[in-house]
């Protein structure tokens, strides 16, 4: 047996010094086999080796395993080979984790198994870049047995703090328990104890006179001195440093549940070594991910030390918060056994269970009540509420104490009138285990004067205000408050506000006991979220009302609305605005039942059709004036005296389309009157609002307002129409004219120093009479001389001439254009016109509306064909007609022309010719003509051929039209005024 | 052996979560099981990385712990399974059936229409049929 041994150790030693040559030759491949087979040979010799006591032989095999497998899992990470590494990992830690060895030592066989995780963490963490990253692509898969984490250093390292953390349980079960074997049986430490040369393995040193002797150990003796040097190290802080680097890891890795299974553990260690300010940091971070992801059992044990955290910190309100909040949690597990072992495992809380929660209830209730509450770890430390410190705990809308006490606020209106009264119903539930009495409820809302207070008639009410600060509160009792579980106690009250605007519940606040108060913020039906972890249990669903209606859209808010105006605004337009005058809206304010105090009156313009801002949207520069369509131009008082106008020290704004003015302080009985001076520069439909804000007296902030509106239409008063026209039978031949196809342009061609007739119409589109005072045609020009003349010959007489609605005003004017132009710019028509019913201002100047005159084309044309007959010719009397066609070029002209037949008249002279025309001359043809017909009738058609031109002329159906008498006609007709009427005509 | 069957929500939420080894490490299995999340996280977040996996429901194995090993499972619906296992060295075919049963169980009792979904389970007949599915599993345990 002795020589088997001894052949196991040699060849373990031969292994080793092979390998340790082929790592220095660099032959890693070679290096590695031996220490595989070094390994190997090792394994072999557990169940066999004798040669140390049993205990320090475990701890020497262990030694060299691990040198051996630190040598091994180097060079294979080294080697890139991670998969092969770790599987070598895996298996070491196989091999040798069942080998504990004996109870007093096992926590050297934890410390062993620690540092195991710990060297290979390190191994990885330095050798990671030649980690592969195509390794990560397979997990999962059957090809690859490894996972995401197994190729992190913070898997390892967590492993390691765990691992230290059981040698930890072991070392203090051993220290606890005090009489293990080896204590009773070796009493003392051995004294200079020192390792041996050897690796794993102890020697003391003893000094004889002056040699110095290495003397093996006894097992007790090994043991004592273990015991000894473990106690002397602080696991905790290593533990702790071990899970903070895991836990960074991680949350660098983005695995947020791993880093907080490392916090939840750091914790429990800060909490060991009764560093409770960090153990509760760190647990309530780890809460907070279970609180979101609906984890009860492990809420559940973290909730439990921080239960006794705050009891060793002293923090009465932390810990009826925890109690509280794990009272009201739903259990998850079924089973409702209690393992007398689960306080390791659970923590101070024990295991979540339905008695658990109950009794954490009453513990909290007979806290707040006035009991004191021990710690369960350490019997000395407690806390207890008393009226020296009171507690309150607020609850929002995200806290997780909504599961304790959960308020929702619902007015059975959506809007009140000032001083009358309005349903609120207050809806409370809780899921706390037990039923819950509530002594007090304090209903607080923005207006401070609607807070009430409900009282539980039990309690005396004297006794409960016994404070008396707060003796103008309104109070109520209710027969019991008592919150049974999850069902919803409702109470429904009258509240009345004088303040207008919003009256929304804030919060509701329950008082248990003298001292403590739970103050829940007030949530509408409406918008109510499920409470957390009970929203995933299987409940009936129930609703904060009765009425299911509330229960969907009950707000906690509701709108104020403001007293009844009692004054009049008056808003009045007669008629519709016109274009471009200053259209006047006369305003005014009567007070019929309130006083006006610091009015101001808000005046407002807005596009009727919708959009907003009246100007167009091109304009760049919204303030730059003559952009707006419609303006306000001025705000002044009635009457139109300038002393009158609203001075400026009272506010006074306009801009284009908002002014704002102050009215004066008025009584009843009094009146205060504006007007309101818009401007409309396009037409357009107009919404003019008008506001008066004031306050009924003069003391009060509250402020009333009224509003009215007008709709304005903005119409276009005249439209101005033109047409020119040829002096009466005379058609001069425009050549670009007969060239241009008919219709494509709408160019107006003028001769060039010839007389053509402009004729203006003026209509009047609006719905009011006007009066026309003036109208004209404006040069644009400012030189004098003007490319043309422009005279105005005649129309209707306008001197104030009335103008109807849809009436025309017809003014003549006679245009002589002196140079040849393309494109002659004729000024524009002016017209001054005035409302025929004038307002107030009867001296009004009128207002102008301008009108461009388009372009027109002028040129000079070669042949002018005049007809000449008298204006009436009598039945049977034959009568001359002359076509005259005169040239005014400088060339001969061949002209041809015809004359057709018709019945109504005969006539004599050729049909078809031809003739020449000598510059500057004129060629006469002339017909005697016989009216066969009476009445009006059309003169043969005469068509005029100009050969140089190819360009035929038709004189007009009017201007060869003649009125035929039947006999002599009498006229009674001034010879002079028919001259004049002559001489205008052939101007 | 199986530890322990769960069943994870949307949320992340556990709505069914079994242990079948006896209460006293019933915590830690909870611990193991919402561990094991990240790692579904990581594998259904970066499909790139797990082309495999991601053509079906099965997530393969999760999370080897020293005692344990965790396998996932996620359905069309985003509802995972986990199953966590005493046995270290368990046929992938194995665990595959396993999930396909488990998954059925799992429609079974969400087809209930009683049953609201989002909400944890609380029906019996699910409750023994799963662990008739476990016992299956591993017949030694139990018999």
């Amino acid at each position: 047996m002795i020589l088997h041994t001894m052949i196991q150790i040699l060849a373990l030693l031969w292994h080793q010094i092979v390998a340790v040559f082929a790592e220095f030759r660099r032959d890693w491949a070679e290096a590695l086999r031996f220490y595989e087979e070094a390994y190997r040979a090792l394994r072999e010799m557990i169940a066999t080796s004798t040669r140390l006591p049993p205990v320090q032989r475990l701890v020497e095999i262990r030694a060299v395993a691990e040198q051996l497998f630190f040598k091994i899992s180097t060079l294979l990470l080294h080697g890139g080979k991670v998969e092969e590494a770790i599987a070598w990992f895996n298996r070491h830690f196989n091999s040798y984790k069942h080998l504990v060895g004996l109870d007093e030592v096992s926590f050297l066989h934890w410390d062993w198994l620690s540092r195991q995780f710990l060297v290979f963490a390190e191994l990885l963490e330095t050798s990671s870049a030649a980690i592969p990253n195509t390794l990560s692509s397979h997990f999962g898969t059957p090809e690859s047995s490894l996972t995401e984490w197994e190729i992190q250093p913070a898997y390892y390292y967590q492993l390691a703090a765990n691992y230290l953390r059981e040698k930890r349980y072991c070392l203090d079960n051993l220290l606890s328990t005090g009489d293990s074997e080896f204590s009773r049986t070796s009493g003392k430490v051995p004294e200079s104890v020192m390792p041996s040369v050897f690796i794993g393995q102890s020697a003391r040193l003893v000094e004889q006179g002056d040699m110095i002797e290495v003397l093996p150990l006894s097992d007790a003796e090994y043991v004592q001195y273990a015991l000894s040097e473990a106690q002397r190290f602080q696991d905790s802080y290593e533990i702790i440093a071990l899970f903070r680097k895991a836990c960074e890891s991680f949350t660098n890795l983005k695995a947020p549940r791993l880093a907080s299974l490392c916090s939840n553990r750091m914790a429990k260690e800060y909490f060991f070594t009764e560093d409770f300010t960090d153990a509760k940091k760190l647990f309530d971070t780890v809460s907070s991910l279970y609180r979101q992801e609906g984890w009860v059992t492990l809420l559940w044990e973290s909730l439990g030390y921080l239960q006794e955290c705050s009891i060793r910190l002293d923090s009465a309100k932390d810990f009826i918060e925890y109690s509280l909040e794990m009272a009201s949690l739903p259990i998850f597990a079924n089973g409702d056994q209690e393992i007398p072992d689960s306080k390791r495992e659970y923590g101070p809380a024990g295991l979540p269970s339905q008695s658990r929660r109950e009794a954490l209830q009453s513990e909290v209730l007979s806290l707040v009540r006035g009991e004191e509450i021990v710690s369960r770890t350490d019997r000395g430390c407690s806390i207890a509420v008393t009226k020296e410190q009171p507690v309150r705990i607020d609850v929002d809308i995200i806290s997780p104490l909504r599961m304790v006490l959960l308020v929702s606020v619902a007015f059975h209106d959506q809007s009140v009138k000032p001083g009358s009264p309005v349903m609120i119903t207050l809806s409370l539930v809780s899921q706390l285990p037990c039923s819950i009495e509530v002594d007090e409820l304090e209903i607080e809302f923005n207006q401070p004067k609607c807070n009430f207070i409900i009282i539980n008639a039990v309690e005396e009410i004297s006794a409960a205000r016994s404070n008396g600060d707060n003796q103008d509160v309104r109070i109520e009792t209710a027969p019991s408050i008592v919150l049974p579980t999850n069902k919803w106690l409702r109470l429904t009250y009258d509240v009345k506000s004088d303040q207008s605007g919003k009256l929304e519940c804030l919060s509701v606040t329950a008082r248990i006991g003298k001292s403590f108060k739970i103050c829940c913020q007030a949530e509408s039906p409406a918008s109510m979220e499920d409470l957390p972890f009970w929203k995933f249990e299987g409940m009936v669903q129930t609703f904060p009302t009765k009425d299911p209606v509330l229960s969907f859209s009950g707000q906690k808010v509701i709108q104020v609305e403001e007293p009844d105006p009692e004054v009049d605004l008056i808003l009045n337009a007669s008629s519709p605005a016109l274009v471009g005058e200053s259209f006047v809206v006369p305003l005014t304010v009567i007070p019929r039942g309130h006083e006006v105090y610091s009015g101001e009156l808000k005046i407002n313009l807005v596009d009727a059709r919708g959009g907003g801002l009246l100007m167009s949207p091109r304009e760049t520069d919204p303030f730059s004036s003559g952009n707006h369509h419609v303006e306000l131009i001025s705000i002044s008082r009635m009457g139109g005296d300038d002393e009158s106008r609203i001075h400026s020290d009272k506010i006074k704004k306009i801009q284009q389309s908002f002014g704002v003015v102050s009215v004066p302080d008025l009584r009843v009985g009094d009146k205060w009157s504006c007007k309101l001076e818009i401007k409309w520069h396009k037409p357009k439909s107009v919404m003019l609002y008008a506001s008066l804000g004031y306050s009924p007296n003069s003391a009060e902030a509250a402020r009333v307002n009224v509003h009215r509106s007008l709709q304005i239409e903005g119409k276009i008063p005249i439209s101005i129409t033109h047409t020119f026209m040829m002096p009466f039978r005379r058609e001069p031949l425009l050549l670009s004219k007969v060239k241009s196809l008919p219709g494509a342009d709408q160019n107006v061609y003028l001769p060039l120093n010839e007389t053509s007739i402009l004729i203006v119409t003026a209509r009047n589109s609006s719905e009011v009479p006007l009066r026309v005072k003036s109208m004209m045609i404006q040069s644009n020009s400012n030189k004098n001389e003007t490319p043309y003349s422009i005279q105005h010959v005649g129309g209707v007489s306008a001197d104030d001439s009335l103008l109807v609605p849809g009436g025309e005003f017809k003014g003549v004017f006679s245009v002589r254009p002196k140079i040849d132009s393309p494109n002659l710019e004729l000024g524009s028509v002016c017209l001054n016109w005035n409302r025929d019913l004038t307002l107030s201002d009867s001296e009004d100047s009128g207002v102008m509306t301008e009108q461009k005159l388009p372009a027109v084309i002028v040129e000079q044309s070669p042949l002018v064909v005049s007809l000449e007959f008298p204006p009436h010719a009598i039945l049977g009397i034959p009568f001359l007609f002359y076509i005259k066609v005169s040239n005014q070029t400088n060339l001969l002209q061949e002209i041809k022309y015809s004359l057709g037949d018709t019945q109504s008249f005969v006539f004599c002279g050729p049909h078809d010719n031809a003739g020449f025309i000598l510059p500057k001359m004129e060629y006469v043809m002339s017909y005697k003509l016989v009216p066969l017909c009476s009445g009006s009738q059309q003169l043969p058609q005469a068509t005029i051929t100009s050969l140089r031109y190819s360009a035929a002329l038709n004189p007009s159906v009017t201007a060869t039209t003649i009125f035929v008498y039947p006999s002599e006609p009498n006229f009674f007709v001034a010879d002079n005024e028919k001259e004049t009427i002559l001489a205008k005509l052939n101007l | 052996m199986i530890a322990c069957v769960a069943v994870v929500g949307h949320q992340n939420n556990p709505l069914y979560l079994q242990s079948f080894t006896g209460a006293d490490d019933a915590l830690k299995l909870h611990h193991i099981v919402h561990c094991s999340l990240d790692v579904i996280d990581e594998r259904v977040n970066n499909p790139k990385r797990s082309v495999i996996t991601l053509n079906e429901s099965y997530l393969g194995l999760l999370y080897p712990t020293e005692s344990y090993k965790v396998y996932g499972y996620l359905s069309n619906t985003k509802v995972k399974f986990l199953v966590v296992t005493t046995d270290l060295d368990v046929k992938d075919t194995d665990i595959r059936s396993f999930f396909r049963r488990f998954h059925a169980a799992y429609v079974d009792a969400v087809s209930n229409p009683f049953h609201v979904p989002g909400k944890k389970i609380i029906s019996r007949i699910f409750a023994v049929r799963v662990s008739g599915i476990v016992k299956a599993f591993a017949p030694g345990t139990y018999g």
